[in-house]
């Protein structure tokens, strides 16, 4: 699969394209400004709704850091942010552990599942992982029910406890979000310009090359995998604290599905803007069609062919277009 | 009296178990059938089979049932299948431009597909649970004290004609050959002048026509909502796992082994966990025999 997957037309962008489309650095810096000043203007109903739409940005974050840096799909990666999302709950309920020190936890106990389930596709093509993935998710729901001592069951937990004791709570969930949000696009940003990030880029674009300098494919799977289930994790964890609950029906095979979707409407980009029009996607969408569910599987299956089929043809119109100007602008 | 030895309760449980088994795994084979003739020549993983399947199901129902129209049995079933043909025609049209750029894509494009046809679902039938029932002879004997219904007999032998059929047609006709070829060396058969495009929509034809078959000779076993269909179709996924995903008689043997083994499991141990039973098998399976059983067991095979 490797050599199809250098074929994703989210990289056959030049960086310069992408720049026009979400802004110059001048322009980022005005939209994380903007969010970090938006409470002061918008009512709190509103604010508890950013909050998770932060959250789900962040969550569209890690599948899309996947497909980039892994040249991988994941059905599953509602798994990744519930391991998250329980960890930072289960501490808090049972163990009064506050966020800062659980939330370190959600990422690693994300980046560790992550890894044990990239390992029995170590070797195999990328269809594995995602049938993997898939059935991962299917079996979530019946494995926390299963731990209905710990996790609440059906019912899920409550996540209440203050970061800070003063502050608003409808604050706190807010800016908890955004600012792992910033966080995640920071990290990744760093990511790309790392030697690791190299090496990962490397080994999915040229495997022969990455063998040649010492990069196991092996290994940079696995890494790939334990990056994006690490994302995943401070995903489910902001979710967990931005909507205060926690419960099965957060993690269901469909959140992974939407995952997805919304990781190709934001043409798995890693940039603020981007991550951001993925998790107002999954946010914004099913608050409108609310009264009439059935519609939202299908928005979403027309979103995601839409973006999928433009992706595909708009390179080729586009130097069609060119090749016709040309072509007239010549005597 | 003498009590039975606890062998003896053990076996007379198991062989009806096993028997039973046979029976779904014979549909889940069908069904994974249809994921791995598609990945054989398309190298796409379609997700969005068992969504399709469960449309077709609920459209036999709401043909046959007076929701839509008041056919006969027969007619329904003629009339779905042409529609989820028209279906799966129209599917690959749509994705053909992205198979030949990059499978990872179009696979993604498949869950596309897969949403639209849940939510068409669940649009036109709603969320509710319905009994559909099928028109299999009304036989019953027992057999060395294994009871034997009309269903058993019914799935058995539409079974053993669909595939065999298969089978057949891909071992000795011309597209079969092509498909064959396809299958191992696209380049060199379109350098032979195969046409990509119309192996390719055989093989998503044949495929959506299986997964009708799967799906509606499964309905009986439970019941039909919208979400019976795609957990079946998971079973599915994990017999073509077990079989390696690109061996038809791999998936045949993978549907079967899943259909006891998920039989024993919700029979043994408990009804509830069968998606954690089932993610298991799928994570042993890769782990010990990574290119399927057929493979471990030494055997190529043809098709």
């Amino acid at each position: 699969m490797s050599e199809s997957i250098g074929l994703l037309h989210a990289d056959k962008r030049s960086p310069a394209d992408a720049m026009r489309l979400f802004g110059g650095p001048a322009l980022r810096a005005a939209l994380a400004v903007a969010l970090l000043g938006l409470p002061l203007v918008v009512a709190p109903s509103w604010l508890f709704t950013l909050g998770i739409c932060f959250a789900n940005s962040l969550g569209v974050l890690s599948v899309s850091m996947l497909v980039r840096y892994g040249g991988e799909v994941s059905i599953g990666h509602s798994v990744f942010a519930a391991a998250g999302a329980y960890t930072v709950a289960i501490l808090e309920v049972r163990f009064g552990v506050p966020l800062w020190i659980s939330l370190p936890l959600a990422v690693a106990v994300g980046a560790l599942l992550g890894m044990a389930f990239a390992w029995p596709s170590r070797r195999l093509s990328g269809i594995y992982l995602a049938v993997t993935t898939m059935a991962l998710a299917l079996a979530l729901p019946e494995i926390i029910n299963a731990a209905d001592a710990w996790t609440g069951g059906y019912e899920g937990l409550y996540v209440a406890q203050a970061l800070l004791p003063a502050a608003p709570m409808g604050l706190q969930r807010y800016y908890v979000a955004l600012l792992l949000l910033f966080a995640g696009v920071y990290a990744l940003a760093r990511l790309r310009e790392s030697r690791q990030g190299m090496a990962l880029l490397l080994a999915r674009s040229h495997p022969a090359a990455a063998d040649a300098f010492g990069t196991r494919r092996t290994w940079a799977r696995l890494s790939a995998m334990a990056i994006s289930a690490g994302i995943a994790g401070a995903a489910g964890a902001s979710m967990a604290y931005a909507s205060a609950t926690v419960s099965p029906s957060g993690f269901t095979l469909w959140t992974a599905i939407f995952l997805l979707v919304g990781s190709v409407v934001s043409v798995y980009g890693l940039t603020l803007g981007r991550a951001l029009l993925g998790g107002a996607f999954l946010t914004l969408v099913p608050q409108m069609l609310a009264s009439s569910g059935a519609w939202i599987p299908i928005f979403y299956g027309c979103a995601l062919l839409a973006v999928i089929l433009v992706g595909h043809y708009a390179p080729k119109l586009r130097s069609l277009v060119e090749r016709r100007g040309r072509g007239r602008s010549a005597p | 009296m003498t009590q039975p030895s606890a062998v003896a309760v053990l076996l007379s449980d198991l062989f009806p178990l096993v028997w039973s088994g046979l029976i779904t795994g014979c549909l889940y084979a069908l069904g994974a059938m249809g994921l791995v003739m598609i990945f054989k020549c398309s190298k796409v993983v379609n997700f969005s089979h068992g969504n399709v399947a469960g449309l077709a199901a609920f459209l036999v129902y709401g043909l046959s049932s007076g929701v839509l129209l008041q056919l006969s049995w027969g007619m329904a079933v003629g009339v779905t299948l042409v529609a989820i043909v028209a279906v799966a025609v129209l599917t690959y049209a749509l994705i053909a431009p992205l198979v030949f750029a990059s499978d990872l894509t179009a696979t993604i494009a498949t869950l596309g597909i897969g949403l639209i046809a849940q939510g068409v679902t669940l649009l036109v039938f709603g969320a509710d649970i319905v009994a559909l029932d099928l028109p299999v002879p009304p036989f019953r004997a027992t057999v060395l004290g294994l009871r034997i219904t009309g269903y058993d007999l019914t799935v058995l032998a539409v079974a053993l004609v669909t595939i065999g059929a298969l089978f057949f047609v891909i071992d000795h006709t011309k597209l079969g050959i092509a498909f064959r070829a396809m299958s191992d060396n696209p380049f060199a058969a379109e350098v032979c002048g195969l046409s990509l495009k119309a192996v390719h929509i055989f093989a998503w034809t044949v495929a959506a026509v299986l997964g009708v078959v799967g799906a509606l000779l499964i309905v009986p076993t439970t019941f039909l909502s919208v979400t019976t269909v795609a957990v079946f179709m998971l079973q599915a996924f994990a017999a073509a796992v077990v079989g390696g995903f690109t061996s038809l008689p791999g998936a045949l043997i993978g549907g079967v082994l899943i259909g006891v083994l998920m039989n024993l499991f919700t029979y043994y141990v408990s009804p509830e966990y069968s998606s954690t039973f089932l993610l298991c098998i799928i994570l042993v399976a890769l782990n010990i025999f990574p290119n399927g059983v057929l493979a471990a067991a030494g055997g190529g095979s043809r098709v």
